[in-house]
């Protein structure tokens, strides 16, 4: 059981590393992108020390590790299955004695990994950038990062399982990034949000992906708001392992093998 | 002059045929502007978030950098869809299909762009014209008329760069990597007032990479901000000229790179 899901992580770890220069450019992108969030948010504080409970220096360094955690999360499975679906290749994935979710998952915890290893050299420049100092909650940190990463996964796979109906997911997929990422506060933490806006971003499981982890770490959300966003975040991940289950088992009816 | 409106008259037929190509597909068509139109939605989210607690960036109101935004949005979609068919010159090169292209007797470059609409891109063009609609401040006929040659300016400052760095794929060079960060930062960086960068950034943006020249030096013209900018006012008023300046700059070197082009084929 172990033995082939660790041969599939292998795979995902090379899959990422195969795309080196796609993976630099994103690197760079990143940068990019936590200096201009730097910009815009210091123009708008101008002088004042506080806003919404988060000083200036706690906002960077919050944007800082929210875009550095949706970076390494960005799941690539939707893209991986529909492009198997598609051209039948699905067909193998079905037929190996391995779950297919199973497969996808450990496919994803290896492309994830790899991921973390092509980041560890932006890593010094995005913390010098975001002005990063150590957390006062690292157990926190760590436990509602772990967790929201495993949601981030099961959303992933309930994504390439849809695809087993509509045999197209490359749009779905697209949105779903720019949904989750918008969602999960890595440009605007969720304190910021508006009115119905807020509501809606509280409701919904992607800032366990960025705001939480992040906010815990630099002490923006504390103490009993912590063991509050973990217990959640199990509950959110017994609801969606009970959801995939009951999808998949209808999915796998329906499954089409295009070509031939 | 015959020869220009014969290249014209061939551009606007190839560029039809590719058109009804691509709605073919017509539920991927519907599906690629949505996804353009949430792209740059959620880019505008973001500044209208912030700007909901923060009524002012860098003096700019929210209504002002959604015109800004829309400017550049537009400029951007103006580029764009006719020159998103760059982006498979790498690809016509190791085919050996310039070759054809070299062949027929119309411009090398009307061709390839001709190739393919980018319909996708028409999702940008949509969610820019909104807010650049929204947002415009009352103008006068002339400043109207600043404002479209404004985004036909814009458009033509990506797309010289666009057109240099494509044009290194046609000597071995790639520049494909290089293209898609440019126009990153092009993208990410354009539609906010430069103020906010300030100092060394913004003196990049403007005179190395002219990021400010796309939209923001013509939206504080139109916005009447130019006191603000770090380039005369005569600069700012000028500012659709530089898009045509680079744009001439860059296809000389296109033509150029074509020159010394060796087939990949056999």
């Amino acid at each position: 059981m172990i033995r082939p899901l660790a041969g599939m992580a292998r795979i995902g770890l090379r899959f990422q590393l195969a795309y080196r220069s796609d993976v630099i450019m994103t690197v760079l992108a990143l940068i990019a992108q936590v200096f201009l969030l730097r910009m815009v948010w210091t123009a708008v504080y101008g002088g004042s020390g506080q806003a919404r409970g988060l000083t200036l220096d706690a906002l960077l360094a919050y944007l800082s590790l929210a875009n550095l955690q949706a970076f390494a999360t960005t799941p690539v499975i939707p893209r991986i299955a529909h492009f198997r679906i598609r051209t039948g290749m699905v067909f193998f994935d079905l037929s190996r004695p391995t779950g297919y979710l199973s497969q996808m998952a450990a496919f994803q915890v290896g492309h994830t990994f790899g991921g973390l290893l092509m980041l560890a050299p932006a890593v010094p420049v995005v913390l010098l950038v975001g002005t990063i100092t150590p957390t006062a909650q690292p157990l926190g940190y760590v436990a509602t990062l772990s967790l929201g990463y495993v949601i981030s996964v099961m959303m992933s796979l309930l994504i390439c399982v849809i695809g087993f109906w509509t045999l197209e997911t490359g749009a779905i997929s697209l949105l779903y990034r720019l949904v989750s990422h918008f969602f999960a506060g890595t440009m605007v933490p969720l304190s910021f949000f508006p009115g119905a806006l807020g509501v809606l971003a509280e409701a919904l499981p992607f800032k366990y992906m960025g705001y939480v982890p992040a906010a815990v770490y630099v002490g923006h959300l504390s103490g009993g708001q912590v063991g509050r966003a973990v217990a959640v975040e199990v509950a959110w991940i017994a609801a969606l392992a009970a959801l995939l289950w009951a999808v998949w088992r209808r999915a796998h009816r329906r499954v089409v093998i295009n070509g031939g | 002059m015959a020869e220009i409106a014969r290249t014209l008259r061939l551009y606007w037929r190839l560029q039809r045929a590719s058109m009804r190509g691509a709605l073919q597909y017509r539920l991927n068509t519907v599906i690629g502007i949505a996804t353009g139109v949430a792209y740059q939605g959620s880019g505008f989210a973001f500044v209208w978030v912030v700007m909901h607690t923060f009524p002012s960036l860098a003096g700019w109101s929210l209504k002002e950098v959604a015109f800004l935004y829309g400017l550049r949005l537009t400029a951007h979609a103006f580029y764009v869809l006719p020159f998103s068919s760059l982006f498979g010159l790498e690809f016509l090169v190791r085919e050996g299909e310039l070759d054809r292209v070299l062949l027929r007797p119309l411009n090398p470059l009307v061709q390839i762009i001709a190739r393919r609409l980018g319909v996708g891109q028409l999702g940008d063009l949509l969610a820019g014209l909104v807010l650049l609609v929204i947002a415009a401040p009352p103008l006068s006929p002339a400043m109207i008329a600043f404002c479209l040659a404004a985004v036909v300016g814009g458009a033509l400052v990506e797309a010289s760069f666009a057109l240099v760095l494509a044009s290194m794929s046609l000597r071995t060079l790639n520049g494909f990597a290089l293209w898609t960060f440019v126009d990153d930062l092009f993208s990410r960086f354009g539609s906010y007032p430069m103020s906010v960068f300030g100092g060394a950034t913004q003196w990049v943006l403007t005179f190395v990479l002219p990021v400010a020249f796309v939209a923001y030096v013509p939206a504080s013209v139109l916005l009447d901000k130019t006191g603000a900018l770090n380039v005369p006012a005569l600069v700012a008023y000028g500012s659709p000229l530089l898009g045509v300046a680079l744009f001439a700059l860059a296809y000389q070197v296109w033509r150029h790179q074509l020159r010394h082009y060796q087939s990949a084929g056999n």
